[in-house]
Formats: C-alpha cells, sequence, structure tokens
C-alpha cells in the first residue's frame, strides 16, 4: 500500500488520522468566500468600442451573464483557490506513516515487564523484542543515533544516545525480564527530556501494551514548554514522533490475581483461611489445578475450570499455621508462568516498643497512657524527661512537655515542646486556636478522622520547615505537623492535649492508632506480600549493622543498616520468597507479581497516550512525515503564478 | 501645385508618386465630357475605331474618300470617342470609424484623398461624399488639377459621428449621381443592417465597384483584458465579456469570417475587394493593395 492510499485509509477513518491539526480544515471555508467574493468585485471596467457587432456574434452561444460563466476558466480565481486549499491543508498538518528510521535519534523504549515472560513459540516475547531491537540497530544508517531505555515498575537507561551499534547491541542483550508490572511514565520523561534538547527524537515503544499507569502519561508527560504543545497536539493526534512496535501473538493465560489470609483471632483457636483468586485472561476455557503449601508441605490441591475472562476465587481453611510461607501454585501450561505462583509470609505480629517519656503524674501523660496500653502490640514504658537517655531500642518514642537536645531514633512524637528539627521555630502562641483545616491525605488522618469540634486552649505558633506537612491546621499555623526528617519520622503536636477537650473526643484514641499503624516495624508486620518492584523495609535491630538477603534466585546481598531510620532494599523486581538474615533473626517476605494487567497478555492493538491512540505496528517502525512543508511550498509557487498572471493579465 | 491643405492628409512627395499612377476603368463607361478615355462612344478622336455605312445626314467630313474612290460606296469612317471618368468617394463616416490608432476615418480620407488626386491629375471627374444616418456631406464634382486642394480640404474636414447607414446612404447618392464610372466606398462595414444592400445599391449604379475595409488594429487584435462591459458607440447597447485566450480566439474567429463574407460577396458581384487596417502605411496601401486590387495601373 502505497502512503498515499494509506493517508487515504488514514482520512477515512476520522481526520484525526491524516492530519495533526485537523481543526485547521475550517480555513478551506475560505473557498465559498474568496469566489463570492469573486461574483461580487465583478465591477466590470466599461470601455466604449467601435461597435459590439462582432463581439456580440462571439458570445451569443455563451450565458457570459450567468453567475458561474462569469467564473469559468478566470485563472486567477482559480490559483487563489489552490493557495487557500494548499495552505488550508498545511495548517491542517497532514501526514504520510514512511517506514525506517533513517536520519533519525531514536529511544527505543523497551518493556521488560511480566508479561513479556509470555511464551510465544520456543522464545520469551522478551526475545522477540530484542530481536525488533537488533533489527532497528541494524537498520540504522550513517548519522543515526539510538539510545536504548527499559521499563517495568521503574526506568532504567542502558545506553545513551549513541551511534556505536556494538554498545546497543550489547544493551539490548542484556535485557531481562522482571516480574513487575508495566509502568511506562518513567520511561516516557527520559524520551521527553531528551526531546528538549533533541527535537527529532523519535520514540518507539516495544511492548506488548499492557500498560498500568496508561492514564497517568498523557496530561502529565506533556506538562509545558513548547515542545509539550507540540506534543500535546500531536498526541491528540496520531503521536507525532512516537511510534508503537507492538509483540507478541499468545492471549491465553490463566493467573493468580490476589492471595489472602486471614488470620484467627489472637487468643482465640481458629482457622486460617487463604483466598486465591483466579482469572482467566484467555478466550478458552482452562482447566488448572491450586496446589496450597505451606512451607514446601502440601496443605491443599483444587482443580477448577475458568471461563474466558472470568474470576474464580478458591478458599482454603487450615488450622492455625504458625509462621511460614503460605505458597499458592497454579498447575497450568498457559503462556505466562510468572503469575502461576503466590506466596505470602505468615509472621506473628510484631511488637511495638513505644517509650512516653512524660512526667508520670501529668495528666496529658494520663491520658495518653490510656490509649496506648490497651493494644496488644504496644509494650508501654514511661520514663520521667529527667531520666531520659538516647537509645535505639524502642519503635516509638512520645516526648510530652519535653524535648531531647538530640533526636533519638525511632518514631518520635512531640506534644507541647517542639522538636530540635532546623527550621522548625516558636513564633508565640495562640489563644483558642479553631481548628480548620485537615489533611485527610496523611496516613495520620486515617478514617475520616476529623477533630474539627475539638475545643484547644493554646497553641504554639511555628514556622514550619521546608518540606514540613501541616496535618491539622487553624489561622497562620499549624496544630499537627508532620516534620519528618531523613527518613525518620517525627510527628509535632502544637498544643497540651490535657488542656483541651480532645482526649474526650473519638479523633484521640484513633489518631494515636494512626501513630502506631505509622511506625515502620508494625506497617512492616502487617505486610504479608509486597508488590514485586517496590521495596523492603528493612528496621535496624540492636547491634545488628547489616542485612542479608537471598533473594528467590538464591543470590545473596549484604546491605548496611542505619539504625536511625528504615532502609529500603529495592531489587525485588523477581516474585518469590526474599530472607532476610538480621543478625540471628531471619525473616521472610513474600514478594509477588498479583496484576490482572500483567495476566492480561494477549497484545494490545492500540496504545492511549492521552487523548490519543497509538496504532500497534507489527512490521518496520514507521514514522510520521509531515508534508506541510511542501504544502507551503507550494502555496507560494501558486502565489507567484498568481502574481505573475496578475501583472501580466496574459491569461485572463 | 501642392494644395495648402495637403500636408494633413497627404504629403507633397507622396503626392508626387501619386501622380505617376492613373486609375484604372475595368470597363468603359460613357462620360459626361470630353476627356482622356476611351468612350463607348464613337467621336472625334485621332484613335481610328471602324467603318460604317453612310446614312443620310451624316457629317460629309467623315466621310472616308479613299474607299469611295475604290469602290464607289459611301463609308464613315469612325474615330474613338475620348470622354472624362467620373470617380465617386464614398466615405463611411459612422461614429464607429471614429475608433482606432489611427482612426479608421483617418485612414479612409487619406485613401480618398489619393483615389481623388489621382483622379484629378487623370483629368477625371471626382466626387465625394461622406455620409452617416441623417448627415451627409458632399463636394460637387470637380475636375481638373487645380481642384485637388479642394477636394484636400474636404475629406480634412470630414469627422465621423452619427450611425452607421451604409444601404440608405448609397442608394441616395447614386439616385443623385447618375454618372457611372468609379465607385470607391470606405467603410468598416460594421453596419447592424448588413453590409449586402449597400454594396448592391452601390453596383447598380452601374460604375466598377471598389470596397475598402478598413478595421482599427484594436478590432483586429483586441487589446482587452479583466471582465469588461463593451460599451456600442453608435447605439446604446453593450456586450459583458471575461477575456480569455478562448474567447478571444473565437472572437478572431468571427471577425475573419466577417471579412471573409465581405470578400466572397465582393469578389462573386465583380467588386474590387481591398482589406486596409488603419495601422497599415499610406503608401504600401495606396502604391501596393489598391494597385494590385486593380484600381491604379
Amino acid at each position: 500500500m502505497t502512503p498515499w492510499d494509506q493517508f487515504w485509509r488514514n482520512a477515512s477513518n476520522g481526520l484525526s488520522s491524516a492530519f495533526l491539526a485537523p481543526p485547521y480544515l475550517w480555513f478551506l471555508g475560505l473557498v465559498p468566500v474568496i469566489v463570492i467574493l469573486y461574483l461580487l468585485k465583478l465591477r466590470r471596467t466599461q470601455v466604449v468600442i467601435a461597435s459590439t457587432l462582432l463581439w456580440a456574434k462571439t458570445i451569443e452561444d455563451l450565458t457570459a451573464n450567468a453567475p458561474f460563466q462569469r467564473l469559468r476558466r478566470n485563472l486567477l480565481l482559480l490559483l487563489q483557490i489552490i493557495v487557500v486549499l494548499f495552505v488550508a491543508l498545511a495548517l491542517a498538518r497532514p501526514f504520510f506513516k514512511l517506514p525506517g528510521t533513517a536520519g533519525q535519534n531514536l529511544c527505543l523504549l523497551i518493556d521488560r515487564s511480566a508479561s513479556m515472560q509470555t511464551r510465544e513459540g520456543s522464545e520469551l516475547r522478551m526475545d522477540v523484542a530484542k530481536t525488533k531491537a537488533l533489527d532497528l540497530v541494524a537498520a540504522m544508517q550513517r548519522g543515526d543515533r539510538m539510545m536504548v531505555v527499559t521499563f517495568a515498575e521503574t526506568a532504567d537507561v542502558l545506553s545513551e544516545l549513541t551511534d556505536d551499534r556494538a554498545k546497543l547491541r550489547a544493551a539490548i542483550a542484556s535485557i531481562e525480564p522482571v516480574d513487575t508490572r508495566t509502568r511506562l511514565r518513567d520511561a516516557m520523561f527520559v524520551a521527553h527530556s531528551l526531546r528538549l534538547t533533541t527535537p527529532d527524537l523519535h520514540a518507539v515503544i516495544i511492548s506488548d501494551g499492557n500498560v498500568a499507569d496508561i492514564d497517568e502519561i498523557g496530561p502529565r508527560f506533556f506538562a509545558s514548554g513548547r515542545q509539550a504543545t507540540d506534543e500535546s497536539a500531536a498526541s491528540a493526534s496520531g503521536g507525532y514522533g512516537l511510534s508503537f512496535l507492538q509483540v507478541g501473538e499468545r492471549a491465553e493465560n490463566v493467573g493468580i490475581m490476589a492471595m489472602s489470609v486471614r488470620e484467627p483471632v489472637p487468643g482465640e483457636s481458629g482457622e486460617h483461611q487463604a483466598l486465591v483468586s483466579l482469572h482467566n485472561a484467555g478466550t478458552q476455557t482452562s482447566a488448572v489445578t491450586v496446589t496450597l503449601s505451606f512451607n514446601d508441605q502440601p496443605l491443599a490441591v483444587e482443580g477448577v475450570e475458568v471461563g474466558p475472562g472470568e474470576d474464580r476465587e478458591l478458599v482454603f481453611a487450615h488450622n492455625a499455621l504458625g509462621e511460614g510461607i503460605l505458597e499458592a501454585e497454579l498447575d497450568s501450561d498457559d503462556a505466562l508462568a510468572a503469575d502461576d505462583h503466590a506466596w505470602l509470609s505468615l509472621r506473628p505480629a510484631a511488637k511495638l516498643r513505644v517509650l512516653l517519656v512524660a512526667d508520670p503524674g501529668a495528666t496529658g501523660t494520663y491520658f495518653l497512657q490510656r490509649v496506648l496500653t490497651p493494644d496488644p502490640r504496644v509494650e508501654l514504658n514511661t520514663i520521667a524527661p529527667a531520666n531520659f537517655a538516647a537509645t535505639t531500642d524502642y519503635d516509638l518514642t512520645i516526648f510530652y512537655d519535653a524535648a531531647p537536645a538530640q533526636l533519638p531514633a525511632g518514631t518520635l512524637v512531640f506534644i507541647k515542646a517542639l522538636p530540635p528539627v532546623d527550621g522548625l521555630v516558636s513564633e508565640g502562641t495562640i489563644d483558642g486556636p479553631p481548628v480548620i483545616a485537615t489533611d485527610a491525605e496523611h496516613p495520620l488522618m486515617r478514617f475520616a478522622l476529623n477533630p474539627a469540634n475539638v475545643g484547644i486552649r493554646s497553641a504554639v505558633k511555628a514556622a514550619l520547615p521546608q518540606g514540613a506537612r501541616a496535618i491539622v491546621s487553624t489561622t497562620g499555623s499549624a496544630l499537627i505537623a508532620d516534620v519528618s526528617r531523613g527518613g525518620q519520622q517525627i510527628v509535632w503536636i502544637a498544643f497540651d492535649h490535657a488542656d483541651s477537650d480532645w482526649p474526650l473526643n473519638l479523633s484521640f484514641p484513633l489518631f494515636f492508632q494512626n501513630v502506631l499503624a505509622w511506625v515502620p516495624r508494625s506497617a512492616l508486620a502487617s505486610e504479608n506480600s509486597i508488590d514485586a518492584g517496590l521495596p523492603l523495609t528493612l528496621i535496624a535491630k540492636p547491634e545488628v549493622t547489616t542485612a542479608t538477603i537471598t533473594g528467590p534466585d538464591g543470590r545473596t546481598e549484604s546491605v548496611p543498616l542505619d539504625p536511625l531510620r528504615p532502609v529500603f532494599y529495592s531489587n525485588t523486581q523477581h516474585a518469590g520468597v526474599y530472607t532476610v538474615q538480621l543478625g540471628d533473626v531471619q525473616e521472610r517476605f513474600a514478594v509477588n507479581l498479583l496484576d490482572a494487567n500483567e495476566s492480561a497478555v494477549g497484545p494490545s492493538a492500540t496504545l492511549a497516550i492521552g487523548s490519543s491512540e497509538l496504532a500497534a505496528e507489527r512490521g518496520n517502525v514507521r514514522r510520521n512525515r509531515e508534508v506541510w512543508r511542501a504544502l507551503i511550498a507550494i502555496a507560494l509557487g501558486v502565489l507567484a503564478l498568481e502574481w505573475w498572471v496578475f501583472s501580466r493579465r496574459a491569461w485572463m | 501645385m501642392t494644395p495648402a491643405t495637403s500636408a494633413t492628409l497627404l504629403s507633397a512627395e507622396f503626392l508626387q508618386r501619386l501622380e505617376r499612377l492613373a486609375l484604372l476603368a475595368r470597363k468603359s463607361q460613357l462620360g459626361m465630357a470630353k476627356g482622356e478615355r476611351k468612350s463607348k462612344r464613337k467621336g472625334s478622336s485621332v484613335e481610328f475605331a471602324d467603318y460604317r455605312d453612310y446614312v443620310q445626314g451624316d457629317d460629309l467630313r467623315h466621310v472616308d474618300w479613299n474607299i469611295f474612290g475604290r469602290l464607289e460606296s459611301l463609308y464613315l469612317k469612325l474615330f474613338q470617342e475620348q470622354e472624362d471618368l467620373t470617380v465617386h468617394l464614398l466615405i463611411d463616416a459612422s461614429r464607429s470609424m471614429g475608433f482606432g490608432t489611427p482612426s479608421k476615418i483617418d485612414l479612409a480620407t487619406k485613401l480618398a484623398a489619393a483615389v481623388g488626386y489621382i483622379g484629378l491629375v487623370g483629368y477625371d471627374r471626382v466626387s465625394a461624399e461622406s455620409f452617416a444616418d441623417g448627415m451627409t456631406h458632399r463636394l460637387a464634382p470637380c475636375r481638373g488639377r487645380a481642384h485637388a486642394g479642394k477636394l484636400l480640404t474636404f475629406l480634412s474636414e470630414v469627422r465621423a459621428d452619427g450611425k452607421t447607414a451604409l444601404e440608405d446612404s448609397t442608394k441616395s447618392y447614386v439616385l443623385r449621381n447618375r454618372a457611372k464610372g468609379v465607385a470607391v466606398l470606405f467603410s468598416d462595414f460594421l453596419d447592424r443592417k448588413g453590409y449586402e444592400g449597400c454594396l448592391r445599391r452601390l453596383l447598380q449604379s452601374g460604375s466598377d465597384c471598389y470596397a475598402v475595409h478598413v478595421l482599427s488594429r484594436e478590432e483586429i487584435d483586441p487589446p482587452i483584458a479583466g471582465d469588461l462591459k463593451l460599451l456600442d458607440s453608435e447605439y446604446a447597447m453593450h456586450v459583458e465579456v471575461s477575456a480569455s485566450p478562448s474567447l478571444l480566439k473565437r472572437y478572431k474567429r468571427n471577425l475573419e469570417g466577417f471579412c471573409e463574407s465581405i470578400r466572397k460577396y465582393c469578389l462573386a458581384r465583380g467588386i474590387g475587394y481591398i482589406f486596409a487596417p488603419s495601422d497599415e502605411s499610406l503608401e504600401r496601401l495606396t502604391l501596393d493593395a489598391l494597385r494590385r486590387g486593380g484600381m491604379f495601373k
């Protein structure tokens, strides 16, 4: 099919498929205007001649006075209409899809998410993508440059823009698929930032098109700037400078979408209930067998048929399991193996060591003890401010009307006292501050906690340091603020709760429950599964400075710990069980894919970025070639011809 | 003698060249007076013509006595009579003749002056008349070089005005001037009633007829462009045209057909047809075109 045929076919599918700025086609409305102007301006010049005898005979067969006959063979009008046509078409920016990448700077965005592990015949989908990428490298011509970016949960630049083919081939060959979901946004940012300095950069997305964050890309990616305007217009009408090279064919797949376990209530006898949710993303009914095992010991096996597009949930009940790894395995010969396993790490609830630094006889201390002690997780110690010494033994330290010279380790809460944080300076007090606003997004404000009706006698007014976040605000100051620093969670409460009616309000115990849940150790304890690609939180133990992490593939890695704050380990791109050795304590974490988007391995025919849709290209990469320059050149040529004709009037 | 007014129409040098020419009558005509041209009449010139039998009353001086001596019969010796020729100069002075650069009337009067001058020099009677609808200017027949000034003055005062009325004017002229001779009509023949009636009337006069078709260059190659409203100079009529190459081509084809139809009409009736573009040189027209048309020798 020739580019013209392609163009007309695109145009028949909608103007936005053939033009980058179709609204400008309204300029074609100038054509009838010109014709009307010509009709109006036909005020004929009167010329006296000897006799009209011969002229009358000449035109007697021409109906010269008919309006449209007047326009006949009027070359100037014709030329002007042609000029308007070409200018309007040029403004509408028609484009052709032309194969090849010659003369371009190319940015390859290669998908390596879990769905790229889909088996396509004898090879993986990832291998198909790498072959296509290598083909593009082979098609590079003199002067072409290319860069390689992979994307999954995060984007990685494997090669800068270079014309070194060997380097590019090595970069492409080194790509390995991971077990994470597909997030394209970061990779698009990389391409976009490069476009600022390389305007002719053409980005090629090599993927199966199953992108989790596709809705976030359009409006954010092209946020501002000249390129943004161009791209916005382009993306709204066909993705100028962007191609989607689709890989993959197979679509039959059944995967585990979710796995959870409900533990019995502590202190009571009961059963563990494990829930395994399956989804068939294919088009045919699939019979699968689910095996549930605990610490490699099979617990139950259940066969089930899952219809196309159907979800099935299996519930396995078992007596108390204790601590260990609960694994669900799907026995299915489908396209993708990565979603056939899921793990849960069952751990006992973590004990939270809480230190209350406060005058034991104070009313505020009483209220705090009352809200903290009922929680079974909490091991509460109270100490007078005078006896406080910095220690790393506590997960949470609450300072009530006292502040140490230096911040101790763990999560810290300061009540009625300013924490020694740079930039947090007292500016006096506010009497009877009303609660004006709350930050409902903050984890401490979960459960629709709203202390709006709390009466407060007075509060400290302080300017918050940069990066601090007011959780509860009053006029011109914060009543409760998150002033976390360097990964250490610090909360500052600007008033004495004992001098308010807050303890009598439901929001008071809820707030401190949120504080307890916010502490990393308790947050970690509540997670028995982590999405692949998201970081593991490592919390230091006394005397332990290094954590040794063994991944599901057996590789071991040592991570130095920080006694003051949690450390995040992000190399969790493969699903499975990660073992963390902290001194003599071993903790196991389950990392899972559990993503419906990745399990739907069928390749997508389009990639909807912003308000536009990139049509999948299965063969060569084809880039948009605009022809507005040629159209403008023709229009100028015709305009010059029109001027020449007008000046000569030879053809009139 | 060179008339004082000749400079405005014909130069002295040109007049001198004209003097070498003589009007040619294709058929002998009965003249009004003795002249220098053969007449149908037998008369008293020195050129022998024929014999005839004597009849009673004949002048005995014309009896050929040598014949009588040999044959004893009376024969009268006849000689070729020589009479003058009447040259009729008819000039269409309608308003349409005033167009062109130079104007058609300008060329028509100059040509008429040339023909008339040749006639006067040849001792022929020359009469001239310019006409349009309702207007006629006449020059009474005159003879001899001495009247050349009068002729040129008359012609130099001819102005183009009024509507074309070829047939009526010609009819009127023929009725008023019975003398046969050479009739030369100068016109653009752009008459809405047609040119045929006019030429027919002229032919009925019995004279040798010549039609000099005068057209301006602007009529032959119209320099028009754009959208025009062409107004007729004589009638309250107009034509709207959007000039285009095809229209001009069509017009020229029409014009050629018009000229050709006049030429054929003249040829079929023994009328000499001379086409005279107004921008053509007078000398070439007179010494070449009119001469080749058989008007001069």
